[in-house]
C-alpha cells in the first residue's frame, strides 16, 4: 500500500468522474444525485465542500468512504480504491447527527471503536484518555451518551473518528446544530487537528466556519461541481461576505442557466 | 477476532439493558404458580409436572426473547444509524453479522441458565423429603435446556438472516413461519406422499428436505424428560452430537447467508 506523507503534497482524496443514481423505493425511478464529480484533495489541506441541500455533499463522502457504490466513475483515499475496507484503518469519519449506543458510556464508547480498529487495550486506554481531554469531555465520559447534549454528542462523535490517528478525516456537518458555544468548541478541536498535519474533508452549510478553516472550497449543485477554488482567492482574510457572495452567486447560475446570471468570476 | 468480540459484547450490553432480565421474573412467578399449584393435583406426579411446564416456559419464554430481539438485530443498527460508525471503520460484513449473533446467543444464554437454575431448586423443593430422587432429574433437565438452547440458536440465525432485508415485523412473521414449519416437517413429509399432483408433491418434498427438523428435537427432549436413555443411533451421546452438528450446520448456513446479504447493502 502507498504511504503518504505530509511533507510532499500529494493526492490523498481522489474522485473521476463519480457519479450515484438514487432508485425511488416503489417505482424504482432514478434520480442522479451525483454527477460526474472530479475532485483531487492534497496531504495536509483542509477541503469544505459547500451547497446547497440535496446537492450531493453526503453522498460524496458515503462514496469516498465506500458506504456506497458509485455508478460510474472511481473514488480512491490514500491510492486505493473505496472499496478497499483495509484503507479505513487509516480514516476517521463523523456521520452528520450521529447517534451513538445509548446504553453505553463516552468512554465505553470510544473503547468500542478503538477494538473496531484492532487497536491493542493499552493504546486504546491511552488514547480515549488523551481524547476525551482534547474533546473536553472529561467530566462526562463515564456517563451514558444517552444523556449527553446535541454539542457533546458532537464532540464525542470527532473523538471517535480520532481513536485510530487517522491521516484523512472525513467531517459530514460537524457544525450543525451546535449552538455558538458549541460550534467555537469543534472550530477549536478543527483547528488544532489542521495544526497537526490532518488531511480534513468536511461538508458545510455554515460559510464562516468554511471560510475560517478550509484552504480550499467546492460547491456543488444539483450533484454537480460548479466551482473548486482556493479560499484565499474567494475571500482574502476569511471574508464572510465575499465567501457568501460567491455561494450565492454560483448557485444562482446553476439553478437558472437560462438567465445571464453567469458568476462575475468567470465573467471577468 | 477482537472486532467480532467487541461487536459480540456490545450486542450483549444492549439485550442486558434492554431489561430482559425481567423475563426471568416473569418466568420464576409464572412457573412457581403454576407448577406448584398443578403439582399439588396430581398424585405422586409434582416433579413431573414442574419439569414440563417449567421447560415448556422455558422454551416459550427463550423464543419469544430470540424471535423479537433476532428481528431488531440488524435493523436497529440500520433506523438508529449506528451501522454508519460500524462500517465506516475496518469491520467486514462476516464481522459484524458474527460479532451481532454471538452477542445475543450469549445473552440468550445467561437467561436460560438463569431460568434453568431456578427449575432445578424449584424441583428440589417441590420434593424436599426425598433429594435423591430429585437429584436423579437434575441431569436430564440439564440435557433438555441444552436441546431447548441448541433450538434457540437456530431461531437467532433464522431472525438475523430476516433482519438483513425486512423490517422488524416482517421478520419476526417469517421467523415464526420458519420455526413453525420447521416443528411440522413430518406433516411436510406426510402431504408429500399424500399429494397426487405431482407438483405439489415435489414442492412439499424439496421442503422437507430444506427446513431443518425441529420436531426431532422436542421428541428427543420429551424423551429425555422422561428419563428414557436415548439410544437411538446407536447411543445417547452420539445422538447428542449428530443434533448439534444438524443444527449448527443450519445456524452456519444463514449465517453466512445474512452476512452475504449485508456485504451486498449499501448505506443511503
Amino acid at each position: 500500500m502507498t504511504e503518504f506523507s505530509v511533507d510532499t503534497p500529494q493526492v490523498v482524496i481522489e474522485a473521476v468522474n463519480l457519479t450515484k443514481d438514487r432508485l425511488s423505493s416503489f417505482l424504482k425511478k432514478r434520480t442522479r444525485v451525483l454527477d460526474g464529480l472530479n475532485l483531487q484533495i492534497y496531504a495536509g489541506q483542509t477541503y469544505g465542500l459547500i451547497g446547497p441541500n440535496g446537492a450531493g455533499k453526503t453522498t460524496t463522502v458515503k462514496l469516498l468512504l465506500g458506504l456506497l457504490r458509485p455508478d460510474e466513475g472511481e473514488a480512491k483515499v490514500l491510492g486505493a480504491p473505496s472499496s478497499q475496507r483495509e484503507n479505513l484503518a487509516r480514516i476517521g469519519f463523523l456521520p452528520e447527527n450521529p447517534y451513538f449506543y445509548s446504553h453505553l458510556t463516552g468512554r465505553e464508547f470510544l473503547t468500542f471503536v478503538g477494538k473496531l480498529f484492532s487497536l491493542p487495550d493499552d493504546l486504546i486506554e491511552t488514547r480515549v484518555k488523551n481524547l476525551v481531554e482534547k474533546v473536553s469531555l472529561v467530566d462526562a465520559c463515564d456517563k451514558p451518551t444517552g444523556k449527553y447534549s446535541k454539542g457533546m454528542l458532537q464532540r464525542l462523535g470527532i473523538a471517535q473518528a480520532l481513536i485510530n490517528d487517522p491521516q484523512i478525516l472525513f467531517l459530514d456537518e460537524p457544525m450543525s446544530g451546535l449552538d455558538p458555544l458549541g460550534r467555537m468548541d469543534v472550530r477549536r478541536i478543527l483547528h488544532e487537528l489542521k495544526a497537526e498535519g490532518k488531511t480534513i474533508f468536511f461538508n458545510s452549510h455554515l460559510l464562516p466556519d468554511v471560510g475560517e478553516l478550509c484552504d480550499r472550497v467546492g460547491l456543488l449543485v444539483n450533484g454537480k461541481m460548479v466551482a473548486d477554488s482556493p479560499v484565499s482567492d474567494i475571500a482574502e482574510g476569511g471574508n464572510f461576505k465575499a465567501l457568501e457572495d460567491f455561494f450565492l452567486e454560483h448557485v444562482q447560475a446553476a439553478m437558472h442557466p437560462s438567465k445571464d446570471s453567469k458568476p462575475h468570476s468567470e465573467q471577468n | 477476532m477482537q472486532i467480532i468480540a467487541a461487536i459480540a459484547l456490545n450486542t450483549f450490553r444492549e439485550v442486558l439493558r434492554d431489561k430482559i432480565i425481567y423475563a426471568f421474573f416473569v418466568f420464576a412467578c409464572l412457573i412457581s404458580l403454576f407448577g406448584i399449584l398443578l403439582g399439588t393435583l396430581s398424585v405422586g406426579q409434582d416433579i413431573r409436572i414442574v419439569e414440563d411446564l417449567g421447560l415448556a416456559a422455558i422454551s416459550l419464554i427463550g423464543g419469544i426473547i430470540a424471535v423479537f430481539s433476532g428481528a431488531n438485530l440488524v435493523f436497529k443498527e440500520l433506523e438508529r444509524r449506528t451501522i454508519y460508525l460500524i462500517f465506516s471503520k475496518p469491520v467486514k460484513s462476516w464481522q459484524f453479522i458474527l460479532g451481532k449473533y454471538l452477542g445475543l446467543a450469549s445473552c440468550l444464554l445467561i437467561i436460560i441458565l438463569m431460568m434453568g437454575g431456578f427449575l432445578g431448586a424449584l424441583v428440589g423443593f417441590v420434593d424436599p423429603t426425598s433429594p435423591a430422587n430429585a437429584l436423579t432429574h437434575l441431569p436430564w433437565l440439564a440435557l433438555s435446556l441444552a436441546l431447548v438452547y441448541l433450538e434457540l440458536l437456530f431461531i437467532i440465525a433464522s431472525a438475523s438472516l430476516f433482519s438483513t432485508f425486512s423490517t422488524p415485523i416482517m421478520s419476526v412473521l417469517f421467523t415464526l413461519c420458519f420455526w413453525l414449519v420447521g416443528h411440522s416437517c413430518a406433516s411436510l413429509q406426510d402431504l408429500a406422499k399424500m399429494s397426487t399432483n405431482p407438483a405439489v408433491s415435489k414442492f412439499f418434498a424439496a421442503l422437507y428436505w430444506l427446513m431443518p427438523d425441529l420436531q426431532s428435537l422436542t421428541r428427543v427432549r420429551s424423551e429425555l424428560m422422561y428419563g428414557r436413555a436415548l439410544t437411538t443411533g446407536g447411543g445417547q451421546g452420539e445422538l447428542l452430537i449428530y443434533l448439534t452438528t444438524y443444527i449448527l450446520a443450519y445456524v452456519i448456513i444463514l449465517l453466512v447467508l445474512s452476512a452475504l446479504i449485508n456485504e451486498r447493502r449499501e448505506l443511503p
